[in-house]
């Protein structure tokens, strides 16, 4: 048995013709991977590599070097809280104490025991002006304060299939699409 | 939902913000959008795009003010391969969201650009490297990308011409590295983005081994005005040597943070007071970094100081990213500054001794500092370790950069320290000490 399902595997197959070398097919296609699985798996960086005919080693290295792929098991829902300076200034030392409360959790990486949720605190988001901000399932919530993370957190515990409908972030000022086919990237957290 | 917070009916990037759908591209080009692209394929050499963009005296807006039209003519004319333009969409500098917005707002504007840019370089690819978070941007993009196909203003025959224009999607995944150009490249080609030494420049060997020029959004979204308006007449704005308008982000301790659009040569004090409602009652500035976390900060008592660029480079510091972070007689400058320090050493690629090991031991030092373990020898260990981190001992700005936030900050505020390292008190944040 793969790690990863037959048709992601000929999905990646696909990628390195997209671009000018194929080499440039790698950080998509470990996108890929994690969608499916959440997060990378050993097993999962080496069929990447066989199926964009690299090496492992080359594949691992690559995914280690951003902090955006993720090597351990990640909560369905994480949270990415900048405590960079401008986040800094207005309280995102209070967002993380909150935050670590409300999802029982003492450290970065580690997952609620009901598996929904894990934190991490990364460098600037680039919504300075929102500050406090955190990235969560592909949006950006900003002017957090103490009750919006609990509502944040509240509102997914209450509906878990909540992300599948598609979460609205309060950046986003287009109207709602007919969502059909809902856009992969906003299936699974990661 | 929240507001967008920034200039809306500006002069120049900011002209239509606040109308409704300017995303789409109906109403972009209902407004006057893709004139500018129309009129170069249509009609312009790719020497008389640069001479356009030269008389304009636009200055790239990634932070090294490097002239625009200059870039671009050291891209070989007689290549025989593919030459690209890349779009630095990396936007991660602290303080720094102006690129967010001009592309939430905008995104055809960029495109737009890109595809003029394209031209100008006698290329036919342009690719936006968008850092991995930004995922409303990037979708905004994709879908004005589709549609731009859709309407035939990019592909084979782009307004019915035979100059085939095409634009790509790369996404990041999380390295403040990858902004520096060279390190892009080398993620955009699947590898680690670590920097690589130069020569040659991208213009010679670029992406993928092409010419390549790699150009700011912002300097890419201000394109589109210059052709429509001409470069004279952009040229009427800003100073002598610094030209026309920028973007800049205001954010931590004020009342109105935001990306605003001014004009090149106004003073901090008009962005910071007057645009961005100046820090809240009962404070005042301490300190500002006026151009992202990398530029040498200066105390509030200059903010009169002009936005000019090189009135900037002539005081030591940058106009930079334009990423203004304003911190009041609250905060206290040395957890500022080793909370950066915590940024530069998370952040350096480790290629280089001096920044690799130099901002782990400024880390260090910092949190006996912060621990009330500091002594003379922690601030002599800072102003070593800043020295040996600045002055092109690194193969890239990060280095540099994590050397004048402790030297910046030691320079003007030598009491804070003291009174950390000798003293072991903080009259500023006091619980932080008692803690
Ligand atoms: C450490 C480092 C980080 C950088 N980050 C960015 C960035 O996020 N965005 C950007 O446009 N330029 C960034 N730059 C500058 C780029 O290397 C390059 O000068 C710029 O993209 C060129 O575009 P421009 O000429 O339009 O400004 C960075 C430079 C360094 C040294
Ligand atoms: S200065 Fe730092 S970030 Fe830049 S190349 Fe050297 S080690 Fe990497
Ligand atoms: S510092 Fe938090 S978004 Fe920029």
């Amino acid at each position: 048995m793969s790690a990863l399902s037959s048709h992601l595997l000929e999905e990646i197959k696909a990628l390195p013709a997209k671009y000018p070398q194929p080499r440039s097919a790698v950080m998509p296609a470990l996108d890929l991977a994690q969608e499916e699985l959440g997060h990378l798996t050993p097993e999962a960086m080496s069929e990447v590599a066989v199926a964009l005919q690299l090496d492992p080693g080359y594949v691992e290295g690559v995914a280690t070097f951003y902090t955006l792929f993720h090597l351990e098991p990640v909560g369905k829902h994480r949270f990415y809280v900048c405590t960079n300076l401008s986040c800094m200034l207005r309280g995102a030392e209070d967002v993380v104490d909150r935050l670590k409360a409300a999802i029982g959790v003492r450290e970065p990486g580690e997952v609620s025991k009901d598996g929904l949720f894990s934190y991490e605190e990364v460098e600037c988001l680039g919504a300075c002006e929102y500050a406090p901000v955190v990235r969560l399932d592909h949006r950006y919530e900003v002017d957090l304060t103490r009750g919006k993370i609990d509502s944040l957190v509240n509102d997914r515990r209450l509906v878990r299939s909540h992300v599948k409908t598609g979460v609205r972030s309060s950046l986003d000022t287009t109207p709602e699409p007919p969502r059909k086919k809902p856009v992969r990237r906003t299936k699974k957290s990661g | 939902m929240a507001e967008q917070r920034g200039t809306v009916g500006g002069p120049v990037l900011t002209e239509w913000f606040g109308r409704a759908n300017l995303h789409k591209l109906e109403v972009y080009e209902k407004l006057g959008g893709y004139e500018g692209l129309r009129k170069v394929v249509t009609g312009m050499s790719a020497a008389q795009v640069i001479d356009e963009v030269k008389a304009s005296g636009l200055r790239g807006r990634g932070g090294a003010d490097f002239p625009t039209a200059t870039k671009w003519s050291f891209v070989p004319k007689d290549h025989p391969g593919p030459k690209y333009i890349v779009v630095n969409a990396d936007e991660s500098e602290p303080g720094s969201a102006k690129d967010r917005y001009l592309m939430e707002n905008s995104p055809h504007a960029l495109i737009e650009g890109a595809a003029i840019a394209t031209f100008a370089i006698g290329g036919h690819q342009a690719w936006i490297y968008i850092r991995g978070e930004y995922d409303l941007p990037y979708e905004k993009l994709r879908d004005a990308i589709a549609e731009a196909h859709a309407k035939g203003h990019l592909g084979d025959h782009p307004f019915g011409t035979d100059y085939p224009l095409d634009i790509r999607l790369y996404r990041g995944h999380g390295a403040y590295i990858c902004g520096e150009e060279t390190a892009l490249l080398e993620s955009l080609e699947g590898k680690r983005a670590q920097p690589r030494s130069r020569p040659p420049f991208p213009a010679i060997k670029g992406a993928w081994g092409q010419p390549t020029a790699v150009n700011n959004v912002e300097t890419l979204s201000t394109v589109p005005w210059i052709i429509r308006h001409g470069g004279a007449e952009y040229a009427k704005r800003g100073t002598e040597k610094a030209k026309g308008t920028r973007m800049v982000t205001v954010s931590g301790d004020v009342q109105k943070p935001g990306n605003y659009e001014i004009e090149i040569g106004v003073t901090y004090r008009h962005i910071i007071e007057e645009l961005a409602g100046g820090p809240f009652p009962g404070r005042k500035v301490k300190v500002f970094w006026p151009g992202g976390s990398s530029a040498k900060v200066l105390p509030g008592s200059m903010l009169d100081t002009s936005t000019d660029l090189d009135g900037l480079k002539a005081l030591g510091t940058m106009g930079g990213s334009g990423g203004i972070i304003v911190m009041d007689d609250s905060h206290c400058v040395v957890k500022g500054a080793a909370r950066l320090l915590r940024f530069y050493a998370h952040e350096s690629c480790g290629k280089c001794t001096p920044c690799r090991v130099g901002s782990n031991w400024a880390v260090r030092t910092y949190e006996r500092i912060l621990a009330n373990e500091g002594s003379q020898i922690e601030l002599a260990l800072l102003d070593r370790v800043q020295q040996g981190l600045q002055g092109g001992r690194c193969l890239c700005g990060l280095g540099d950069a994590a050397g004048w936030v402790i030297q910046s900050t030691m320079n003007h505020f030598r009491n804070e320290y003291e009174e950390h390292c000798l003293h072991h008190t903080c009259s500023v944040e006091g619980a932080l000490i008692h803690a």
